[in-house]
């Protein structure tokens, strides 16, 4: 069922808020409600804002890879992005991750073989005084652990993977 | 004229029109800045930042708005860092270093970066020896870096973004020029970037992928050997190529390209085409070319090619001489009379058509143009005239699209009536389906298959479109043949030339009639008195035919057997085909490759091809042939230089008047620069040394009066309550012999395909690309189906030359 089916209402006021000859504004706003629905972007639910909003398939996915928080395939049911821009590489971020992800036993791009947690590389958060940081991305939202180290990291992990939740 | 800025770049003084980009300002200057990302037909991005100069501006009294004067000279604000020269406009008094010590270390360290993950793989790279990254690295670069080797990213390197352009991940430098191109230009964005960064990729996630009949050119503008084409990948070495300018024959648009060649191993040491550039003609095609256009060369080396004359000796073709065809055919022309028909192709040269027509009217027969579309004596009357330049036109004009889908028809022509829209002209398409102008159109128009005329009558109506109309002071009507056969546009074009008349959109530039013709030469043909036959079965029954260029045998049964029934026929041509088979006697011809001509295009532009391969076989020019066989019915042409072809043709049509090789030869300044040592700024497209070509007047700009008749036209024949009403479209890819032999093309060109409404479909219980079988006039096939709610119900569309022998519309059975 396309999404347009499935929320109409919500579809329609996302719409209202843009002038017809601009609806293209609304891909935002409809990549969210898309992700809300699985946890990620269906190449189909591409398919249903492009046709919604006279674009191509191309232009929505170019949408959805630019932004770091669009996630287009099924992935662990934390994400953690870990800064490594540049202020956050003087503050130790590369060697943060890595020991991190040594921690974990994956790599970056990867997801813990639970399906916990997935490990992300990216661009300034803005919080670059307060490295090493990430933030935490899940269907609860999203969430910030700035000043971080990989003792610290390892414990919210643990008490992610009991309570099923997220703390803070 | 625009308003002019002046400025300083690097000490020296110039003049340009405001708005100017600095990047372009230099250029125009002679002054290098180098580029990527920007190009002179795109809107500027700064992506790149390859081109950071020092900008100094003169600072202007807060009070008086007046320069502020140091020593009597303005005084001039640098800011503290670089800037990009090309997304900052010209300003009065602007001061530019490009040389300076500062904005070199920029474009110095711009290179490195970019290098820091280039493969360098340049021996193995088609880009190599054309490619602006290698070019402006030698220029511009370090030399060495301060990076490591190891760090470059391993990406994959032969990623089909469509069947036709390959994506090697790791030589993209990221400057967006094809995805600007394709969104800009082309209008259809199917490639765009995923991630970003340094994970900044091409991508497409469009079904079927990178699929635009203008992928092609982003393979010119890349600056790197990121993109190439399936056809020319792995070619050759730019180097080793050889240039020669052409016309492209695909289309009317006539677009002007080069040819490049290369002696190949692969065949026997002979010379073979290698690729097809577009060759800038700004008035015409710019600086691109269609993907038919590009690809679809490969039928000049098809093994079918005719190369020597035979004769049908006891019911067999037979080897000949060229005296003994020639000779043969002379004499059953001569005794036919009135029963002799040249029926020739829009494809020839004008030189050949006016030599078939002057036989023809000197034996008293007839010369027929093998076409499906009529009406076109009144482009000659009342066409587009000289000054005419479509890449102007702009607030003032209304374009109007009736019956026609260029993006398929003359895809060029698209693009041009598309950024005409973007610079305020207003574009009205009519047409009874969808059709991709539909998207760019200031007023789409639905009508009914048979309402043309009717639709045409109401174009000055009061309404929003009837004011655009007749409020405008320029309007050019492009009419085709979508769902019409002769008689129907024939009955259409008198109603449009009718309209224009009336409202005075004829005799000046920016105004008049454009036929959307099915061949590259077609208009010429019409100014040079050729009519169209509607009924061509009947016509070539028990006629002595000379078929130049033409294979009414392979398109249509009915033709064929009209064919079989004739006294005679002489078949002068390329390759074999169904006709060459049924003919009495065969002329073997030079491909347009092979020899000179000129063709006149759809716009009335008259232009020159040269010869890019030598001669293959016996075979001969086609107006060469014609004066032979004249000659031996006792009647002199010029058979031996076809620029001395041209000069009896131009003293004898009136619209060619005074027009001569030397004249279409002429060149003038075009902007943007393109080819020569920089390409890293226009891209790979070749500059124009060999002629822009000429307009031709019409009746009406020459002041003469003009006729127009008003053609009746039988209404469309009415479906019985089991059938549908088939009607013709036209598609780019067709199954022409001028396009088949092209296998990269092959997936393009598919099977035929029939399209309508989703009821009917239903009603018909057919599935989106389910197989049919579909009969009318007697003639059945199969074809696939493509379910499009935009096409009206009870019809269903068919594509010409598909296999499927459609002229006009009529009432067909699908099961
Ligand atoms: S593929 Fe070529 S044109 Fe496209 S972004 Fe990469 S370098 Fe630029
Ligand atoms: S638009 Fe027409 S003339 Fe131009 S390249 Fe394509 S087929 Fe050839
Ligand atoms: S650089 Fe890491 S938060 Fe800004
Ligand atoms: S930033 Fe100016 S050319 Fe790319």
């Amino acid at each position: 069922m396309s999404l347009l089916q499935k929320y109409p209402a919500e579809v329609k006021q996302i719409l209202s808020k843009y002038p017809a000859d601009h609806k293209q504004s609304a891909v935002m706003p409809l990549l969210y409600l898309a992700q809300r629905e699985n946890g990620y972007i269906t190449g189909s639910a591409m398919q249903d804002i492009a046709e919604t909003l006279d674009m191509t398939q191309t232009e929505v996915a170019a949408v959805v890879g630019f932004y770091t928080l669009y996630l287009d395939k099924k992935e662990g049911k934390y994400r953690m992005q870990v800064c490594t821009d540049l202020p956050c590489a003087l503050r130790g971020a590369d060697k943060f991750l890595q020991d991190l992800c040594g921690n974990l036993g994956i790599k970056v791009g990867e997801t813990t073989s639970d399906g916990l947690v997935t490990i992300e590389a990216v661009m300034c958060l803005a919080a670059c005084d307060k490295a090493p940081m990430f933030q935490i991305q899940s269907r609860d939202g999203l969430e910030y652990h700035e000043d971080m180290t990989v003792d610290k990291t390892m414990e919210l992990v643990a008490a992610l993977a009991k309570s099923g939740r997220e703390v803070a | 004229m625009d308003k002019q800025v002046t400025l300083t770049i690097d000490g020296k003084l110039i003049s340009v029109p405001e708005g100017t980009f600095v990047a372009d300002a230099a250029r125009m200057a002679d002054i290098d800045i180098p580029v990527f990302c920007h190009h002179p037909k795109l809107e500027p991005v700064g992506m790149c930042r390859m081109c950071l100069v020092e900008i100094g501006r003169p600072i202007r009294d807060r009070a008086t708005g007046q320069f502020v004067l140091e020593n009597g000279q303005p005084k001039i604000q640098f800011l503290p860092k670089l800037e990009t020269a090309c997304t900052n406009r010209v300003e009065d008094g602007m001061v530019v270093h490009t040389q300076s010590e500062s904005a070199k270390a920029g474009q110095k360290s711009t290179i490195e970066f970019l290098l820091t993950s280039h493969p360098l793989d340049c021996p193995v790279c088609d880009k190599g020896g054309e490619c602006p990254l290698q070019n402006l690295t030698m220029a511009h670069g370090a030399g060495k870096s301060r990076f490591l080797y190891d760090e470059k990213l391993h990406l994959e390197k032969r990623k089909p973004l469509g069947e036709l352009i390959y994506l090697d991940q790791e030589r993209c430098i990221q400057c967006g020029r094809c995805v600007r191109f394709q969104d800009e230009i082309a209008g259809d964005p199917v490639i765009g970037f995923d991630e970003r960064g340094r994970s900044m990729q091409i991508m497409t996630s469009s079904e079927p992928g990178f699929d635009s009949v203008f992928s092609g050119n982003t393979t010119d503008i890349c600056p790197v050997g990121a993109l190439t084409t399936a056809d020319f990948r792995f070619g050759a070495r730019p180097w080793e190529l050889e240039e020669f300018p052409s016309i492209c024959s695909q289309c009317p648009v006539g677009c002007n390209i080069t040819i490049n060649t290369r002696r190949e191993a692969a065949a026997d040491g002979s010379m073979v085409i290698k690729r097809i550039m577009p060759r800038q003609n700004e008035t015409v095609n710019e600086i691109w070319i269609c993907d038919k256009g590009r690809f679809a060369y490969h039928y000049t080396e098809s093994k079918g090619r005719l190369t020597r004359p035979a004769i049908r000796k006891d019911g067999k073709l037979s080897r000949a001489s060229w005296d003994s065809a020639i000779k043969l055919a002379a004499e059953n022309f001569a005794e036919a009379g009135k029963n002799f028909v040249v029926l020739a192709s829009g494809r020839l040269a004008n030189e050949d058509l006016f030599n078939l027509k002057s036989l023809a009217d000197h034996l008293k027969g007839d010369a027929v143009l093998y076409s499906e579309i009529g009406g076109g004596e009144l482009t000659s009357a009342i066409g587009i005239s000289p000054d005419t330049n479509l890449g102007e036109v702009g607030p003032g004009t209304t374009l109007v699209v009736i019956a026609s889908d260029l993006y398929q028809e003359a895809p060029i022509w698209y693009l041009r009536l598309k950024q005409a829209v973007r610079r305020g002209a207003t574009l009205i398409v009519a047409n009874p389906r969808q059709t991709r102008l539909d998207d760019h159109a200031s007023y789409v128009i639905r009508y009914a298959y048979g309402d043309e005329v009717k639709t045409v009558h109401s174009l000055d109506k009061k309404n929003k479109i009837g004011e655009a109309f007749t409020r405008s002071e320029n309007v050019i009507i492009f009419y085709g043949s979508e769902g019409l056969g002769v008689e129907g546009s024939a009955a259409l074009a008198s109603a449009c030339a009718k309209l224009l008349n009336e409202y005075g959109f004829a005799g000046k530039p920016n105004n008049g009639l454009v036929g959307v013709w099915q061949r590259a030469n077609d208009q010429g043909a019409w100014e040079m008195g050729y009519r169209v036959e509607a009924d061509l079965p009947r016509f070539l029954r028990g006629k002595v035919v000379y078929l130049v260029g033409v294979d009414p045998a392979g398109d249509d049964p009915r033709l064929a057997k009209a064919l079989e029934n004739a006294k005679f026929l002489a078949v002068q041509d390329i390759l074999e085909s169904a006709t060459s088979e049924l003919a009495d006697v065969i002329l073997p011809a030079q491909a347009h490759t092979e020899r000179e001509g000129t063709f006149t295009s759809g716009e009335r532009r008259v232009q020159r091809y040269y010869p890019a391969l030598p001669v293959l076989g016996e075979t001969r020019p086609d107006f060469a042939i014609t004066a032979q066989i004249a000659r031996q019915a006792g009647f002199i042409q010029e058979g031996t230089s076809v620029s001395a072809a041209f000069d009896i043709l131009s003293e004898t049509i009136p619209s060619y008047a005074e027009l001569s090789y030397s004249k279409l030869a002429e060149v003038q300044p075009q902007w943007p620069v393109v080819g020569r040592g920089d390409l890293y700024y226009g891209g790979t497209t070749y500059e124009n040394k060999h002629g822009l070509g000429a307009h031709l007047t019409t009746t009406a700009s020459r002041g003469e009066n003009v006729h127009i008749l008003r053609v009746h036209r039988e209404s469309a024949p009415r479906p019985q309550e089991n059938e549908l009403l088939a009607v013709p479209v036209t598609r780019l890819y067709d199954r022409g012999t001028t396009v088949l032999p092209a296998k990269v093309l092959k997936n393009r060109i598919g099977k035929a395909t029939i399209s309508m409404h989703p009821d009917i479909a239903e009603r018909l219980n057919v599935k989106n690309g389910g197989l049919v079988k579909i009969s009318f006039d007697g003639h059945s096939g199969e074809a696939l189906v493509q379910i499009d709610k935009t096409i009206p119900a009870g019809v269903v569309t068919v594509p010409r030359s598909m296999g499927l022998a459609i002229h006009e519309p009529v009432p067909a059975k699908v099961k």
